[in-house]
């Protein structure tokens, strides 16, 4: 019987690498055949992808459309999002109101990307695209370079040396390892963090995400009762913008993200620390700056709790799952989505709710997604 | 990256100057120059034109490879706050990093941006080195 709600029914994901030997379309024809295999024959009323550079490496535009023919999907409509780092995340939020909206009852959402068909330079010229071209990017201006300005201004005010903002790091390389989908499985320490090369003074390699391919797929309806398994219902999203470092009156605020957790949270007295959450730690810190605007522990406080934070990025995050740039918001969810329902490897919760946040550069926007598992 | 030539052109006097807005509304200035107030969002805002000096708040020595801007490499990359209030983020050049310090009083200076292949345009902008005298 379908409703209103929307669920989360199924999802599936190929760990996050570098695939030399494998297209795009490869990735995604792995996702939706491992998709289909979980749900059996299930009908669909759109496709949507989330893929940022298409144009920019794989000199294709429509890229759903293609997709759609190569999956034999056609005629259904499809749609292709892109709203820089957050695309994934967005692209969930698209399916939502489509479902909401009565336009579809079912709808696949695919995220997609191939960052390692280019050596890294050439992928940087890319990745600095997230920011306004004619005024930052034009300069040899990167994102990198504004986090670790961001960085250095977190040190001074709360007093923190280099060496205190490597947990994060630590903590995300531990999570990974009991997550079969991520690119980084292995331990790394703190003196590694300092050590490791430095792209951007404060900021070293191990700071911040690997390059990797990745493709992840998730299954949105209006009916939670088509499959076997326990599925998710999407309670609430969030997106917001906001305006460069430069011109925040508070630089080190992340305003887009605050309005998207406020938005999230203002309808459910949720506690916290039993939520699952999963945040955009594309450096850490901003995986310090997210968990602070969330609220989870006051400013300037993150890097002293990171070494108990049992709820936060399970999967390994950003800076060890991997950040297959366009795919990344999909991997969130499906990964949340394991997590509290099948199990994801070796991590499973019975939490009631999960919040997922993904966001663009430096939180240009930001889109949340509240869940929760429906049997609670 | 290419650049389209028009495309950079119309753009010449941002590019060779600082020019940043002033909001005639809520009185607050910003750079980038906008027609539009970010923080108010009024119409009635003018241009104009900054002395191009300014201070360090803070800066980053950047290894970061990008196709295309390989020329210098470390690159120092630098929080400038304009003696007209606004914030903007750019390049330090004429400075040895050693001698970077937050604090540090900076003037705008006109610099190559990058090249493109050998019979290709010379793309000129703007990045601040220490103020001189």
């Amino acid at each position: 019987m379908s409703s209103n709600n929307v669920y989360v029914i199924a999802s599936s994901m190929v760990r996050v690498s570098r695939y030399f030997s494998k297209s795009y379309k490869d990735l995604v024809i792995d996702v939706v055949n491992e998709l289909s295999s979980s749900v059996g024959s299930i009908d669909i009323d759109y496709l949507i992808v989330s893929n940022v550079f298409s144009d920019s490496i794989l000199e294709q535009l429509d890229i759903s459309t293609i997709l759609a023919q190569e999956l034999g999907l056609t005629p259904k409509p499809t749609l292709r999002v892109e709203t820089g780092e957050s695309s994934g995340l967005t692209a969930i939020t698209q399916g939502y109101s489509l479902i909401k909206s009565g336009i579809a009852d079912t709808v696949l959402v695919v995220g997609v990307e191939k960052c390692s068909e280019f050596p890294t330079p050439t992928m940087n010229k890319h990745f600095i695209k997230f920011s306004d071209y004619e005024v930052e990017s034009i300069y040899g201006l990167s994102i990198v370079n504004e986090v670790a300005l961001l960085m250095k201004m977190y040190m001074r005010k709360y007093g923190y040396g280099r060496d205190d903002l490597s947990s994060w790091s630590v903590k995300m390389h531990s999570n990974a390892l009991k997550n079969p989908y991520a690119q980084l499985r292995f331990l790394i320490t703190k003196e590694q963090v300092v050590r490791s090369q430095v792209v951007s003074d404060p900021i070293r390699l191990l700071d911040m995400y690997p390059v990797g391919d990745g493709a992840s797929a998730i299954l949105l309806s209006n009916r939670g009762d088509i499959v076997d398994n326990e599925v998710l219902e999407i309670v609430e999203i969030a997106q917001a913008t906001s305006q460069p470092l430069n011109l925040r009156e508070d630089l080190l605020s992340l305003p887009a993200t605050r309005t998207v957790f406020n938005k999230l949270l203002s309808k459910s007295k949720l506690d916290l620390n039993d939520v699952i959450i999963e945040v955009h730690d594309s450096y850490s810190i901003l995986g310090y700056l997210i968990i602070e605007e969330l609220g989870l522990v006051e400013r300037g406080r993150a890097p002293s709790i990171i070494d108990d934070l049992d709820n936060v990025n399970l999967s390994g995050g950003l800076k060890a799952r991997g950040h297959p740039i366009g795919a990344t918001g999909v991997y969130q969810v499906a990964e949340v989505f394991k997590i509290m329902t099948t199990g994801l490897g070796g991590i499973r919760r019975d939490s009631c709710w999960g919040l997922i946040h993904n966001m663009s550069a430096v939180d240009n926007n930001s889109v949340g997604v509240l869940v929760r598992r429906c049997s609670c | 990256m290419r650049l389209s030539i028009p495309r950079f052109w119309r753009k010449r006097f941002d590019y060779y100057s600082v020019r940043i807005s002033e909001c005639l509304d809520c009185g607050r200035r910003f750079y980038p120059r906008r027609s539009i107030c970010p923080y108010c969002r009024s119409r009635n805002v003018r241009v104009i034109p900054s002395k191009g000096i300014g201070e360090v708040l803070t800066y980053t020595i950047s290894y970061y490879r990008l196709e295309g801007y390989e020329e210098v490499i470390p690159k120092i990359i630098a929080l400038i706050k304009l003696v007209e209030g606004p914030v903007l983020i750019g390049e330090l050049v004429d400075v040895d990093i050693s001698e970077v310090r937050e604090g540090l009083k900076v003037e705008a200076v006109l610099r190559r941006l990058k090249s493109e292949d050998p019979a290709g345009l010379i793309y000129y902008g703007i990045k601040f080195r220490p103020t001189v005298g």
